[in-house]
């Protein structure tokens, strides 16, 4: 039988954003979730943000081919499918960032030599390419939580656009994306709000990318992921649009500044707080 | 011929029906469940800077000092002495077990076996070990998830309404008339397809239905469940039962009547 999850979220500012004009601010567009629609693979999820939207399949862990095989951890793939055509260079590229995200939160040294797939499917695309990233991390993480895969931490893709005047819009649409003068992905953790992926395109300043308050490394066993280094302003006047993937592994960049609006809530923990607080659940020793 | 059609719908969790408080910790990844460091760390957790935190969706379990995460939706994982039921999709092309086995069971064959070993990538070998195990003949398959089988002694029950259930570990639920006498001789090898009359197929829709609404209000299945279940369905239409009013009406009886034979 199936399981549905749908959790229909629009979460605005106090400041009132308007209905159709959005305002600066931490407002997004429409955005659901859905779980287990798919009978084959373990675990599955569909994510539709804005007119964005992305289906999920999650194998594994499962048998992995010796010559991919890693001797302590299990091997992660990620396969994008695009709405129409064949994959290309670009996917390639969205699969890597997407593999490297899921790779920093997956605990795969509990699967060692075992493969966890993730297949993503665009099923409708408003034509912005950042729009996709972010659902697409969005899917895999649904999909990866159905499938009951043990992860150090959920994660969400969140976009956000600068336009010329230096305000940051959360989740444009693709007529303020192409009028941005900076579009930029993250993925952020749930744990401690922590940066673990980063795609950006575009001209900004030290002082727009979010502050070093909020970035360090990853809890829990890891070593530093983040090592911190000044900003090189990236040009896409002459040399087109550069896209850097920057992985949790790779060298990322953050520079003083005011913080961008925090990502928002999860969709599964709509209610998070409310949730009683870790006082009153004790578990108290028998 | 009227039909009817209903469009999906949220539908609201049984236990803010009840009233009661189910008292359940429901975690994501990520959440920390404890800060006390006195605990053992069972399935589903990580330690993470002196917190206990979780690394699967579900709710947590605690059994004295060890604390787990059972996950929502789990893929089976085989443990010896589990009862399966399952079908042939391929087979060996070995000289010997061409000899052996071609006879007795085919590719398609639906089978019940008992899983004797578990290998390091999880793949299990099953054996029939006795008779009651081999070829299912005639009945019904119900496919849900794992975590939904309860774990008991005995997975073939003989239910009194008419019917016997074999309770397949790894989700698959096998419904079948009772035969009449036990056939010792023949074995479970050979499939009984003799025509099954009206009356027990009415039994086996029947308690197919009660099965697809337990579990769609995720309750354990076992055979206590499935018969109260199914004697709170027989009021109404057995087509009426996956209505889901109806469905919740049924399982909220069978919820009361289980708790007062543990109360």
């Amino acid at each position: 039988m199936e399981e549905e999850m749908h959790t229909d979220a629009k979460i605005r500012a106090e400041t009132g954003a308007g209905s159709s004009p959005r305002g600066p601010g931490c407002s997004l567009r429409h955005f659901a979730c859905e779980q287990n629609l798919l009978s084959r693979p373990d675990g599955s999820a569909s994510f539709l943000q804005g007119d964005t939207s992305v289906l999920a399949g999650v194998y594994g862990p499962a048998e992995v081919k010796v010559s991919k095989e890693i001797f302590n951890k299990a091997t992660l793939e990620v396969i994008l499918r695009p709405k129409i055509g064949l994959p290309g260079v670009a996917e390639k590229s969205r699969e890597r960032l997407i593999r490297n995200t899921c790779e920093a939160v997956v605990l795969g040294t509990l699967h060692p030599r075992t493969s966890i797939t993730v297949v993503l499917q665009v099923v409708s695309d408003a034509g912005s390419g950042a729009q996709l990233l972010a659902c697409c991390l969005n899917a895999a993480c649904m999909a990866l939580v159905d499938a009951g895969v043990p992860m150090r931490a959920l994660f969400c893709g969140v976009t956000c656009a600068l336009d010329s005047d230096g305000t940051l819009v959360l989740d444009p649409t693709s007529k303020q994306e192409k009028e941005a003068r900076a579009v930029l992905t993250f993925a952020v953790d749930n744990v401690e709000r922590k940066l673990l992926m980063s795609s950006t395109k575009g001209l900004f300043s030290d002082a727009e990318f979010p502050s070093s308050a909020k970035l360090g490394p990853l809890p829990g066993s890891s070593s530093a992921w983040l090592r911190p280094r000044r900003l090189r302003n990236t040009s896409s006047a002459s040399t087109g649009n550069r896209c850097r993937g920057v992985t949790p592994r790779a060298e990322t960049s953050w520079g003083r500044g005011p913080l961008p609006p925090p990502p928002p809530t999860h969709p599964l923990q709509p209610e998070a707080n409310q949730r009683p607080s870790l006082a009153s659940r004790s578990y108290g020793l028998m | 011929m009227a039909m009817e059609m209903r469009l999906p719908v949220a539908r609201k969790p049984l236990s803010e029906r009840l009233g009661r408080d189910t008292k359940k910790h429901l975690v994501v990844p990520g959440d920390t469940i404890t800060t006390d460091t006195g605990f053992m760390r069972g399935h589903g957790t990580y330690m993470g800077e002196e917190k206990l935190i979780a690394s699967v969706a579900g709710s947590v379990e605690r059994v004295n000092k060890l604390i787990c995460v059972k996950a929502l939706k789990t893929r089976y994982i085989g443990e010896v002495g589990d009862i399966v039921v399952g079908r042939i999709t391929e087979r060996r092309r070995s000289a010997e077990d061409e000899l052996a086995m071609r006879g007795f069971l085919q590719e398609g064959d639906l089978i019940s076996a008992e899983v004797q070993a578990v290998f390091s990538d999880g793949a299990v070998s099953l054996h029939t070990r006795s008779l009651k195990y081999g070829k299912l003949g005639q009945g019904v398959l119900v496919q849900v998830s794992p975590s939904l089988v309860k774990r008991q002694k005995t997975h073939f029950h003989d239910l009194p309404c008419g019917a016997s259930v074999i309770l397949g570990n790894n989700g698959f639920i096998w419904i079948y008339p009772t035969p009449e006498h036990k056939e010792e001789e023949a074995g479970g090898f050979m499939a009984n397809l003799e025509p099954v009359s009206l009356a027990d197929r009415e039994v086996i829709s029947r308690l197919r239905n009660c099965i697809v609404s337990l579990v769609t209000q995720r309750m354990m299945l076992y055979d206590t469940s499935i018969l109260y279940c199914y004697e709170a369905s027989l009021p109404h239409q057995i087509k009426d039962i996956l209505k889901p009013e109806i469905m919740e009406e049924i399982v909220m009886e069978t919820r009361q009547r289980l708790l007062e034979q543990e109360g």
